[in-house]
């Protein structure tokens, strides 16, 4: 089994193409998963977080997958939720922007109906911004779509959903509670769904739902510098039983 | 110092760099609108006042917080605190209202009152800090005294007398604000 040495230090392991090429895919025109392609080269600076802070952990994590799954040969990022925040958002601010300065230039008596319209429309803004963020984004971190072409044209969906576990502690038993009973650090839980279907999704080809959680001591040493190696495997594999179309 | 967050902006992209600035501007958006959303509730230009003089001693000191109301039915008495504006000068005056003349008005859902004002802690009433006027008319008046916060206003003095105060507490809330991701 040949191992390929890519040229960061950072990274001491390699995943070769020939591992995964050997397993035959399930079915003929499965296109390629993430674990087929080469390692990303470590052009992008090393990521070191403050392991304290857990919110900074989901962060580098959440941030490491979208760049290991929006390389040039998998998915293409669908950037609907991030442009529909941003817009509400920005509108809002410029709506409560042109209220305010309204307000200031003409006198008080004067300004109020059209300063009631300002207020009203930016609650608005604000509670649709709120709606949209808590019932239809939720935790999901990325969605992407990539179209291959093997006899015919096909197309993926892949959604991801991120969260942080807080610390837990196993359960205590009734009859044996032992000192030495560690507490389980912080997860990492990623849960992902997958669609391949043909063009235009006339017909279903393959469907899946995954997920797992994994404490962030594995991608992440005492210092806080993250392997991102690790995490690339592990995100691959977990794409890749995706993409086989298991629900898990 | 900045280099690790510039280098994540450069990394992460410009949609990152707009979403962190949208935190910011909404801070301030969400302030502003909450305060002219308190103007329009409580019909008062301005609802919250620091006071600047001890003309009102000893019920109010210089640096305390007041809310006020001003509903548009009211009518205004003898002994009601007010705070004032006077066309032409920019500060408001917190004063006592001293006496009170209604005039017969066409209708209009404010009682047509005109007010002479006097401070507790001074000798005249207000005559001659009304600019040429003989009265107050509600139009002049901002709003009646319902509350007050001993010393809160300090900090408004503080950053009106040494700007940079100002400036430096926008800049570090910006910074915070930009750099922080939740």
């Amino acid at each position: 089994m040949a191992r390929k040495k890519t040229n960061g230090p950072e990274i001491s392991t390699a995943v070769s193409p020939e591992d995964s090429a050997s397993a035959s895919p399930p079915s003929p025109d499965r296109p390629l998963g993430p674990l087929s392609l080469p390692p990303l080269p470590p052009t992008h600076d090393i990521v070191k977080v403050n392991t304290m802070n857990a919110v900074e952990l989901k962060n580098a994590c959440n941030d490491a997958l979208k760049r290991y799954l929006s390389r040039p040969g998998l998915f293409k990022q669908s950037y609907q939720h991030t442009d529909v925040r941003l817009a509400l958002g920005w509108l809002s601010v410029f709506v409560a922007g042109g209220t305010g300065l309204y307000g200031y230039k003409v006198e008080f008596e004067q300004s109020k109906p059209v300063v009631w319209v300002g207020l009203i429309l930016y609650m608005l803004l604000t509670f649709t911004q709120t709606l949209y963020a808590y019932f239809i984004e939720g935790d999901i971190v990325f969605v992407g779509k990539r179209k291959t072409f093997s006899k015919r044209i096909i197309t993926e969906r892949i959604t991801l959903t991120s969260r942080t576990c807080p610390v837990s502690f196993p359960p205590k038993s009734a009859t044996v509670s032992k000192p030495t009973d560690k507490s389980i650090p912080p997860q990492y839980a990623l849960a992902l769904s997958y669609v391949r279907s043909t063009s235009a999704n006339k017909s279903l080809l393959a469907k899946g739902k995954t997920q797992a959680v994994a404490p962030y001591s594995q991608f992440f040493d005492a210092d806080g510098k993250m392997d991102v190696a690790v995490f690339e495997r592990w995100v691959g594999e977990l794409v890749e039983e995706g993409m086989d179309g298991k629900d898990k | 110092m900045f280099s690790e967050e510039l280098k994540a902006f450069r990394r992460l992209g410009f949609r990152h760099v707009l979403l962190q600035a949208l935190n910011f501007a909404s801070v301030i958006a969400s302030g502003l609108m909450i305060w002219k959303g308190l103007g329009l509730l409580t019909n008062s230009e301005s609802p919250i006042v620091v006071v600047l003089s001890g003309s009102m001693e000893p019920a109010f000191y210089r640096g305390d917080l007041l809310f006020l109301t001003n509903p548009a039915s009211e009518r205004y008495h003898n002994g009601d605190i007010t705070v004032y504006k006077i066309p032409g000068a920019d500060i408001p005056i917190v004063h006592r209202v001293l006496e009170t003349h209604d005039v017969k008005s066409r209708g209009s859902s404010v009682p047509n009152q005109r007010l002479l004002t006097k401070g507790d802690n001074n000798e005249v009433n207000d005559i001659e800090l009304y600019r040429g006027l003989s009265y107050l008319e509600r139009k002049h008046i901002v709003g009646k005294v319902r509350g007050f916060l001993p010393y809160i206003g300090y900090v408004t003095i503080a950053m009106n007398d040494f700007p940079q105060l100002k400036y430096a507490l926008l800049g570090g809330l910006g910074l915070l604000a930009l750099i922080q991701r939740e």
